[in-house]
């Protein structure tokens, strides 16, 4: 039996965790409180949704993944306090006023003749942006001070894979002849280029600036 | 998107078929219909035709349920966060989720019990509840008095799924059940934070609830005899948080109704 006195490295060595992160407390504190405002954005936009899609399974699906993004809000909103922040909505915010634009052309389409334009604002725009911005929060923060921040990105990219998989197999089934093709892409390049000119989620940066490296790509 | 979406227009596949609950009970068949001395009113195995009413009633709860789902999807788009806070969207959005399930179980419950969609009518009577323009309104229309009938609605039948001896129905109808008690429980702590300074709007809700919970009421499809398909559910009822009170009243509009709905049915026939 090991001696249980004898020293141990505090940490494993299979734990490769290091300081500091990316972001200090505000600016983690920014771009959470901008999560939590498309994420609200966004479940209230699936909920007004659900009254005027036909297609039932179209209906049932919307109503499940509503509640997955309420979940997310509320998982921001809880960390914004423990990021300084008391008045969580002072930080629940749009990055700047192309993305309130964007969440605006987002929530257009009414009619119900226009799933595909609805669905495509979705999965095919706004959840590749969310799940590129997530990644980068996780990927580029202090694992060991952020972590709480983590963990909760953690749970809510496994959701965001799982759905924006579902949502765009729905797609995938209702895009059936060339125009249907056509109304899908022309929709996806109105929204790309407002969220482009907003600079993604939390506004230019969201994941990251390249810089030019002196002798890249030679 | 629009705000406040208008019952009219709610989005439905070509199998669906609209029709007015006042077409329904104004029915001229439905004289002939009452006529008949085929027993008591409460589903039973042993009546004529209480397969058909129970898929008829299951096909209900199925509309109902589509209805609740987009009703509890609107209240979170329809207002900002002055009108309905943060807190409350979150239940809105907790209830859609329970409703999205309580359409698939539905369809899936009248599949095993032979139904297709659309062999029954739709009245979107349960929405129409979920339009008025205050979110306290809606809470009351739908949490309290929608989710207060959907207990009712659904003790009945897994009652029924009971004595008929299917436990599918009895064991699916028992997890909706559970929802349901939540969701009323939600409708009614709302409506306790949202009113607490403001008495008169309390009162304007609790209207709508009475106007509601006698509308569903059905010229006596709800009650406490054998004459009511559908039995008040009063313990369950007070596991939701409905006092004693509050369920005697529910149990007197029920009545009231039934009379009406009665004399509604008398004057088609003869005019």
């Amino acid at each position: 039996m090991s001696d249980p006195f004898k020293p141990r490295p505090a940490f494993a060595p299979w734990d490769r965790r290091e300081l500091p992160g990316l972001f200090d407390v505000e600016e983690s504190a920014r771009r959470v409180g901008a999560y939590k405002w498309i994420e609200m954005r966004l479940f209230e936009a699936l909920g007004g949704w659900i009254a005027t899609v036909p297609e039932l399974d179209v209906k049932m699906i919307l109503g499940r993944h509503c509640y997955h993004h309420a979940w997310h809000a509320e998982l921001f909103d809880k960390r914004l306090p423990e990021l300084r922040e008391m008045n969580t909505d002072r930080l629940c915010a749009p990055a700047n006023d192309a993305m309130e634009a964007f969440v605006e052309a987002l929530h257009e389409p009414d009619a119900p003749e226009l799933t595909i334009e609805k669905l495509v604002g979705v999965f095919r725009v706004l959840m590749p942006r969310k799940i590129a911005a997530y990644t980068f929060h996780l990927n580029g923060t202090s694992r060991v001070t952020d972590a709480p921040t983590q963990r909760s990105l953690e749970f809510i990219l496994q959701d965001e894979w799982n759905d924006w998989r579902e949502g765009e197999m729905l797609l995938q089934s209702l895009i059936d002849t060339p125009e249907e093709l056509e109304r899908a892409i022309r929709r996806q390049h109105e929204l790309e280029a407002l969220v482009v000119r907003a600079g993604g989620i939390t506004g230019p940066g969201t994941i990251g600036t390249t810089t030019e490296v002196e002798g890249a790509g030679v | 998107m629009r705000k406040q979406l208008p019952p009219e227009m709610l989005a439905r596949d070509s199998r669906f078929v609209r029709t007015s609950i006042m077409d329904q009970i104004l029915d001229p068949r439905n004289r002939k219909i009452s006529e008949r001395t085929i027993g008591p009113a409460k589903l039973a195995p042993g009546r004529p035709a209480s397969a058909d009413r129970a898929r008829n009633l299951m096909h209900g709860i199925f509309t109902g349920e589509i209805q609740a789902l987009e009703g509890a999807g609107r209240t979170m788009f329809d207002f900002d966060e002055t009108e309905a806070p943060f807190a409350l969207k979150l239940d809105m959005a907790r209830q859609c989720w329970d409703e999205a399930r309580h359409v698939e179980i539905s369809i899936k419950l009248g599949e095993w019990m032979g139904t297709e969609i659309g062999e029954f009518t739709e009245a979107t009577f349960l929405y129409e509840a979920a339009c008025a323009p205050d979110p306290v309104l809606r809470l009351c229309g739908v949490n309290r008095a929608l989710e207060g009938l959907a207990i009712d609605v659904f003790n009945t039948m897994k009652e029924f799924g009971d004595v008929s001896g299917d436990p599918v129905l009895e064991f699916c109808e028992d997890w909706m059940l559970a929802d349901e008690v939540t969701h009323v429980k939600m409708g009614s702590d709302w409506l306790r934070r949202l009113t607490a300074d403001d008495p008169e709007r309390l009162e304007r809700a609790l209207d709508f609830q009475r106007t509601v919970d006698k509308l569903f009421s059905l010229g006596g499809f709800r009650g406490e005899t054998d004459e009511n398909p559908v039995h008040l559910a009063r313990k369950l009822r007070e596991m939701a948080g409905f006092s004693t009170t509050e369920i005697d009243e529910i149990a007197e509009l029920s009545e009231l109704a039934r009379a009406e709905g009665k004399a509604a049915v008398e004057a088609a026939g003869s005019a």
